[in-house]
C-alpha cells in the first residue's frame, strides 16, 4: 500500500516538484536563521523603501528591512504555524471520526449532532467571532482554526471507517473477539489514513490563505513579526506608489498554496489510480455536502 | 415529499436553539466589561462609577445570564438584536441594509460562479485526461491559490487605474459589481468546477449510460440524461455556496470598500460592538442552515434515494 | 418519475435564472437612481465629496458618536474659539458677572434652524437643559457639573447661572459638542439622550441624505445668516481603506480628504506628492495643532514604566529627526515639549532631553537596570527590562514609528512590544490603567492647555499616566487650582509649574507635532483650518471661477 502510494507519487513529475518546493519551504522556514542573509527585524530608515540590490535581493520595506530575511522568517506564522494548527484539528477529527465510525450507535450519534452543529457555523465567520472576542493575533486566529475545523474532518474521516469497518477481515477480528483498541489501531487507522492524508493536504491550502487573508485585515500576527498577508497588509499602504511590494509576498503565497494544492490532487490520484472510474461515485457523492461546506478560502 | 420536507426543517430548528445559545455565550465570555465597552465606544470621554452603574441597568447587565439569554432570543426571533454600542441605532437598521447588499454580491458572484463551474466542469469531464482537461485543472490550481485580496488588488490596479474602465471602490452601479464578482467567481469556480466535473465524470461511466447506449438510444437523448443528472450536482453546489459567500466576502468587500457585511463585522470586531457581532454570526449561521436545508430539500426531491437518509 | 423530476429540475433552473435576471435589473434601475442624486465625477460639478474612513454616525450633536466634522458642519456653539480667543457665533455678545458665576448671552435675531423654527433663547434653554439631563456623560466637561441653571430674560437673551466660578467655560462652551443647537422639533420629550427625531441645526449646511455606510450628502443653507455658503454640497463618502481613498482622487471619484478626527492618517506622503504633482490637488497644512506622544503609565506596579529614569532613557532613544524626516517626510516637526510654543501658556523653558543613546543608556545603568553579559535585554533583580507599547490600528504612521521605536529602545538594551488595536480598545486601557505605554495625541488648540491638563487628573484619561509620580499631589493640587483661578499671571505661573512637573517626570514623551492636512482641488480657493483639529470651515471655501 505504502510503496504503490510513493511509487504512484513519484512517477507523476508535477507532484515530485511540488513536494520539493513544499519540502524547501518548510526547511526555509524552520532554518530561517540560516538561510536569510540579514535580520529580519533590523530597521535603517536610511533604506526605506529601497529597491533591490545585491545586498538586499529584494529590496527593503517601509522600515528599511530586508524583504527577502521577511519573507523566510514570515514562512514560520504563514506555513509552518498553519501545519501545527492542522495537525492538531486533524488528531483531534481523526480521533472523533475513528470513534464515531466505529462503535456506531449512541457515540456516533452524539458525535456527529456535534459535528452538525459545528459545521453549521460558518466557518469564516467564526474564526471573525473568536478573534472578536478574545482579540486579534496569530494565536487565537490559529486557536480559532483548531476549534472550527476539526468537525469537517470528523465528518469526513467517519465516512470513511464506516466504509473500511464493513471489510470482511475486520468484522472477522471483531468476531474473534480482538480488543477494539488493537483492530482500530493495526486494521482501521492504516486503511484510513491515506483519506486523512487528502483531507488534510486539501484544507492546507486554503489556510494558509486564511490566515494570511486575517493578517492582510490586520487581526493576525502582530509587528514586528514578520508575515506574509501582514506583509501584503503593509505593502497596501503604499499599494499605488510602489506596486512592487505587493509581488514578493503575494507570489510567495500563490507558489506555497499552489504547490500544495498540487501535491494534494497528486496524492489523491496516487492513492486511487481508478479514480475516474464508477467505483469513485459513491465516495464522491457520499461525502459532497460535508466536503462543499468545508471549502472556504481567503 | 412533504414528510422529508417537515423533517429537514425540524431538524434545523433546534440547531438553530443551539447556535443562538452558543453565539450568546461567547459574546458573554469576553472579559471586557459590556458596559464600559458601550460608553467607550459612544467616545465618552469620562466614565464615573455611578455613571456605570446607570449604564448596567439600562442595558440589563444585572439580571442573570440565562434570563439575559431568553429575553435576548426572543426579540432576535422579532429581528431585534438590540443596539449597537457603537451607534445606539438598533443593529437591524444597519446590519439589515449591509446584508442585502452583500446578499447581491453573493447571488450575481454565486450566478457566475455556478456558469462558469457547469461550463468548465463539463468541458473537462467530456475531455478526461486529455491536454484541455488537465490543463484547465492546472490553471485552476493557480488560481484557487491566489488570495483573493492580492487578485482584487492586482485587477484594482490594472483595471481601474491603468485602464480607467471601471469605477475602483463603493456600490454605485452595475459596473460597481464587475471587479468583486470577478474576483470571487475566480476564486471559487476554480474549487466548484471540479465538483461539477467529477459528478459528470461519474454519470458517464454509469451503468445506465453504457446501458442506454449499448439499446441504441440516440446520443441526443444521452446527453439529456447526462445533463439532468449532473444538474442536480450544480444546483446543490449552487445552494451551498451562497452562505460560503455570504461569509467569506469579508476580505473582497474590504478592497472593493463594498457596503457589506464583512466591513460592518470588522469594525464591530475592531471597536467591540458585541450586539452587533453577536447578530452578524447568528444571522449567517441561521442563514447557513437556511439555505443547507434548502439544498438537501431540492437533492431529495431529485433524487427520492436520499429521501430516506434522514 | 424520471421525467416528473427532469421538469422539476428544469422548472428550479429557470426559476433561479429568473430570479437572478430579476436581481440584475432590479439593481441596475436601483442604481441608476442613486446615480442621479450622486454625480461620479464629484470635479464636473462645483462641490466637494470628501473620503472618510468611517460613517458619519449619529448625528444627535449632544452625544459623542457622530463624526465631529459633520457635525460641525449643521450645528454651532454660541461661541466661537478663534487664534485671537472666543469671538460670537450664536450669542453677538455676553457679559460675565463680577463673581464669574452669571453668563448672559445676548442672541443673534436672524437665525432660523433647518426646519425654518426661530433660534431664541428658548431654543437656548431647551437644548442646555437636554444636555444637563445627560449630564453623567459631560462629566468630562467640568461645565457641565457647574451649571446650575439657564433662564430665559427675554426672547434673544438667556442666562446661565454657575456654581462656582470656572475660567474655561467660554471655552467650553465653543467645543463641537455638547453645548450646540438643535431645533427643539427634534427633541424627544424635551431630551436628546435616547436619540433626537432629527438632525435641524443652525449651520451653513444640511444633511440631506444619508445612506449608512456609504456616503452623507450635506447641502448649503441658503438661509445661512453668514451668508449663503459658496460650496453646494459636501458629500461625505465612507472609504475605510488609505490606498481606495488614493485611487478614488485620482480617478475623481472623491476630491477632498483631510486628517480626519480620530487622527488617523488614510494617506501615506509620498501618495499625496504624487496627487500635487498631477496638477489637479493642493495639498494644504494647518500650524501644527496637537503633539503626538508616547504615553507612560508610572502608576502600573511593576511596570519598568514606574522607573522616571527608564522614561527619561526611552525619551533619549528616540530620534525624532528620523521620525521627522523619513516617516513624515518633513510634513511634521519634532517635538520636544508635551505642548508645542505657540499653545496658550506653554511657552516655558524646560529642559532639553536630546536624541543621544549613549546617555539613555547611562541613565538605565544608573537606575540599576544592567546588561547582563551575552544578553539583548537588560534586567533589574531578575526582572527583564520589557514593556507593551499599544498603537492605533488604523494608523498606518503610527504603526511604523512603533515599529521603529521598538527598534530604536531595543539598541539600548529594552524590549518592546508592540500592539496595534482599534481606538476605542485603546482609550479602554488609558483608562483602566492595562498599559505600560501607548501612543496618544494632545486634544488640539481649542483643548490645549485646558482639557489636556484637565484630563491629568480624569480617571478615564490620564490618571494612570501621573498618579506614580513623587509630585503627584502636588501636581493636581495646582490644576484643581489653576481651573478657578481668575488672575492671569496667577494661572501662567500655575500652568508652568503643571507643566514642568509632567516634564521633569516624563510621564508624556513627545514625538512630532501634529497638524491638519488636508487634499483639495486645485481650484478650490481659501482653505483654511479652525483652532480644533476635529472640524473645517468648509463654508469659507469656494471654486475658483476663472478655471
Amino acid at each position: 500500500m505504502k510503496m504503490r502510494l510513493l511509487t504512484n507519487l513519484l512517477q507523476d513529475k508535477l507532484a515530485v516538484l511540488s513536494l520539493a518546493v513544499i519540502g524547501l519551504i518548510l526547511a526555509a522556514g524552520a532554518m530561517a536563521p540560516v538561510f536569510a542573509p540579514h535580520d529580519p527585524n533590523a530597521v535603517n530608515m536610511d533604506l526605506r523603501y529601497a529597491g533591490a540590490s545585491w545586498h538586499y535581493l529584494l529590496g527593503n520595506d517601509h522600515l528599511g528591512r530586508c524583504i527577502l530575511s521577511r519573507l523566510i522568517y514570515g514562512i514560520r506564522p504563514s506555513v509552518l504555524g498553519v501545519l501545527a494548527a492542522l495537525f492538531v484539528s486533524v488528531a483531534l477529527g481523526a480521533f472523533l471520526g475513528l470513534v464515531a465510525g466505529y462503535f456506531k450507535g449512541k457515540t456516533d450519534a452524539v458525535i456527529m449532532r456535534v459535528c452538525d452543529i459545528m459545521l453549521s457555523f460558518p466557518g469564516y465567520v467564526m474564526t471573525l467571532a473568536i478573534v472578536g472576542i478574545l482579540g486579534v493575533g496569530l494565536g487565537n486566529i490559529l486557536l480559532a482554526f483548531m476549534l472550527l475545523k476539526w468537525a469537517w474532518f470528523a465528518r469526513i474521516i467517519r465516512a470513511s471507517v464506516l466504509q473500511a469497518a464493513e471489510a470482511d477481515y475486520i468484522k472477522f477480528a471483531r468476531i474473534t473477539g480482538v480488543p477494539s483498541i488493537t483492530i482500530l489501531l493495526r486494521h482501521v487507522v492504516p486503511v484510513v489514513s491515506a483519506d486523512i492524508a487528502v483531507v488534510a493536504s486539501s484544507s492546507f491550502g486554503s489556510m494558509i490563505l486564511q490566515l494570511s487573508g486575517f493578517s492582510f485585515l490586520g487581526l493576525g500576527v502582530q509587528a514586528p513579526n514578520a508575515e506574509w498577508g501582514m506583509m501584503l497588509n503593509e505593502a497596501r499602504d503604499v499599494m499605488f506608489s510602489r506596486p512592487e511590494l505587493m509581488l514578493a509576498p503575494g507570489l510567495a503565497i500563490v507558489l506555497t498554496v499552489s504547490a500544495v494544492n498540487f501535491m494534494s490532487d497528486a496524492l489523491q490520484t496516487a492513492l486511487d489510480p481508478t479514480l475516474s472510474k464508477t467505483n469513485r461515485k459513491f465516495r464522491e457523492q457520499a461525502s459532497l455536502p460535508v466536503k462543499l461546506r468545508g471549502k472556504e478560502v481567503a | 415529499m412533504g414528510s422529508y420536507i417537515s423533517r429537514r426543517i425540524a431538524l434545523s430548528i433546534p440547531l438553530l436553539a443551539v447556535i443562538s445559545f452558543l453565539t450568546f455565550l461567547l459574546v458573554n465570555l469576553s472579559p471586557l466589561d459590556p458596559a464600559e465597552v458601550v460608553l467607550q465606544a459612544q467616545g465618552v470621554p469620562m466614565i464615573t462609577d455611578e455613571l456605570l452603574t446607570q449604564t448596567k441597568q439600562e442595558l440589563g447587565l444585572d439580571r442573570p445570564f440565562l434570563i439575559r439569554y431568553w429575553h435576548w432570543a426572543l426579540s432576535c426571533l422579532q429581528l431585534d438584536f438590540g443596539h449597537s454600542y457603537v451607534t445606539g441605532q438598533p443593529v437591524w437598521s444597519q446590519l439589515g441594509p449591509a446584508f442585502l447588499h452583500t446578499f447581491k454580491l453573493t447571488i450575481v458572484s454565486a450566478a457566475c460562479m455556478i456558469f462558469f463551474s457547469i461550463v468548465l466542469g463539463v468541458i473537462c469531464a467530456w475531455r478526461e485526461g486529455k491536454l484541455l482537461d488537465r490543463s484547465v485543472r492546472g490553471i485552476s490550481f493557480f488560481l484557487t491559490a491566489i488570495p483573493s485580496y492580492w487578485l482584487g488588488a492586482m485587477l484594482v490596479w490594472l483595471v481601474a487605474v491603468k485602464l480607467d474602465w471601471l469605477p475602483t471602490s463603493g456600490m454605485e452601479s452595475y459596473r460597481s459589481y464587475i471587479l468583486p464578482v470577478m474576483v470571487l467567481t475566480i476564486s471559487y469556480a476554480s474549487i466548484y468546477f471540479r465538483f461539477v466535473r467529477s459528478a459528470m465524470i461519474s454519470n458517464l461511466n454509469a451503468d445506465y449510460v453504457l446501458y442506454a447506449r449499448a439499446c441504441g438510444l440516440p446520443e441526443k437523448k444521452v446527453t439529456v440524461h447526462l445533463l439532468r443528472n449532473s444538474l442536480q450536482v450544480a444546483i446543490s453546489v449552487f445552494c451551498m455556496a451562497i452562505p460560503v459567500l455570504l461569509g467569506s466576502t469579508v476580505v473582497v468587500e474590504n478592497i472593493f470598500a463594498w457596503p457589506g457585511l464583512g466591513s460592518l463585522t470588522v469594525n464591530a470586531i475592531l471597536s467591540r460592538d458585541f450586539p452587533m457581532i453577536q447578530a452578524y454570526v447568528l444571522v449567517l449561521a441561521a442563514a447557513f442552515v437556511v439555505f443547507n436545508a434548502l439544498a438537501d430539500v431540492l437533492q431529495a426531491a431529485m433524487n427520492p434515494k436520499l429521501r430516506k437518509d434522514l | 418519475m424520471k421525467r416528473m423530476r427532469f421538469k422539476f429540475s428544469l422548472a428550479i433552473m429557470l426559476g433561479l435564472t429568473l430570479l437572478l435576471a430579476g436581481c440584475g435589473d432590479g439593481n441596475g434601475a436601483e442604481n441608476g437612481a442613486e446615480n442621479g442624486t450622486e454625480s461620479s465625477r464629484a470635479e464636473a460639478s462645483e462641490e466637494l465629496v470628501y473620503a472618510s474612513t468611517k460613517d458619519i454616525l449619529d448625528m444627535n450633536p449632544h452625544l459623542y458618536a457622530g463624526s465631529m466634522p459633520a457635525q460641525g458642519m449643521v450645528y454651532e456653539s454660541l461661541v466661537e474659539n478663534t487664534k485671537d480667543g472666543i469671538k460670537p457665533l450664536l450669542a453677538e455678545s455676553w457679559e460675565i458677572s463680577e463673581d464669574g458665576k452669571v453668563y448672559t448671552f445676548h442672541l443673534r435675531q436672524d437665525v432660523k434652524f433647518h426646519d425654518g423654527e426661530p433660534f431664541n433663547a428658548e431654543a437656548v434653554k431647551q437644548n442646555i437643559e437636554a444636555v444637563q439631563h445627560n449630564a453623567a456623560k459631560h462629566s468630562w466637561i467640568k461645565l457641565s457639573t457647574k451649571i446650575v441653571s439657564s433662564n430665559v430674560i427675554d426672547e434673544y437673551t438667556v442666562q446661565f447661572v454657575l456654581s462656582e466660578a470656572y475660567y474655561p467655560a467660554l471655552t467650553e462652551l465653543s467645543m463641537t459638542r455638547p453645548y450646540v443647537f438643535i431645533s427643539p422639533n427634534d427633541l424627544i420629550n424635551g431630551d436628546s439622550k435616547d436619540g433626537v427625531s432629527g438632525y435641524n441645526g443652525t449651520g451653513p449646511y444640511k444633511l440631506k441624505e444619508h445612506k449608512v455606510e456609504q456616503y452623507a450628502v450635506f447641502e448649503a443653507n441658503e438661509q445661512y445668516w453668514g451668508g449663503a455658503p459658496k460650496v453646494k454640497r459636501i458629500t461625505a463618502k465612507v472609504l475605510p481603506e488609505g490606498e481606495t481613498t488614493f485611487l478614488a482622487l485620482q480617478k475623481g471619484e472623491v476630491n477632498f480628504v483631510f486628517t480626519d478626527d480620530r487622527g488617523t492618517d488614510s494617506l501615506d506622503v509620498e501618495a499625496m506628492n504624487q496627487l500635487v504633482d498631477s496638477g489637479d490637488y493642493q495639498l494644504v497644512r494647518s500650524e501644527p495643532m496637537n503633539t503626538k506622544m508616547i504615553v507612560a503609565n508610572s502608576s502600573k506596579q511593576g511596570s519598568p514604566a514606574q522607573d522616571t529614569k527608564v522614561r527619561e532613557a526611552i525619551w533619549h532613544a528616540i530620534d525624532r529627526e528620523t521620525i521627522s524626516k523619513q516617516i513624515f517626510a518633513g510634513t511634521e516637526a519634532p517635538a520636544n515639549t508635551l505642548f508645542s510654543s505657540n499653545v496658550n501658556y506653554a511657552n516655558v523653558p524646560m529642559k532639553e532631553r536630546a536624541y543621544d543613546p549613549e546617555a539613555a543608556k547611562r541613565l538605565l545603568d544608573e537606575a540599576g537596570w544592567i546588561l547582563a553579559e551575552g544578553e539583548a535585554v537588560r534586567a533589574k533583580d531578575g526582572q527583564k527590562l520589557a514593556m507593551k507599547l499599544y498603537y492605533d490600528v488604523n494608523s498606518g504612521s503610527q504603526k511604523t514609528e512603533a515599529e521603529f521605536i521598538q527598534h530604536a529602545v531595543g539598541q539600548i538594551g529594552m524590549q518592546l512590544e508592540v500592539i496595534g488595536e482599534e481606538s476605542t480598545s485603546i482609550a479602554n486601557r488609558r483608562s483602566t490603567g492595562d498599559y505600560d505605554l501607548l501612543m496618544n495625541q494632545t486634544w488640539g488648540l481649542a483643548y490645549d492647555p485646558q482639557s489636556t491638563i484637565a484630563a491629568f487628573t480624569s480617571e478615564t484619561s490620564y490618571r494612570h499616566t501621573t498618579s506614580g509620580i513623587a509630585r503627584a499631589e502636588e501636581l493636581y493640587g495646582k490644576i484643581d487650582e489653576v481651573m478657578v483661578a481668575s488672575d492671569e499671571t496667577q494661572r501662567a505661573a500655575l500652568y508652568k509649574d503643571i507643566l514642568t512637573i509632567v516634564h521633569d517626570e516624563a510621564v508624556f514623551i513627545p514625538l512630532t507635532n501634529g497638524s491638519v492636512t488636508v487634499i483639495a482641488p486645485a481650484n478650490l480657493q481659501d482653505v483654511s483650518f479652525k483652532q480644533t483639529q476635529f472640524e473645517l470651515p468648509f463654508e469659507q471655501m469656494h471654486f475658483d471661477a476663472s478655471e
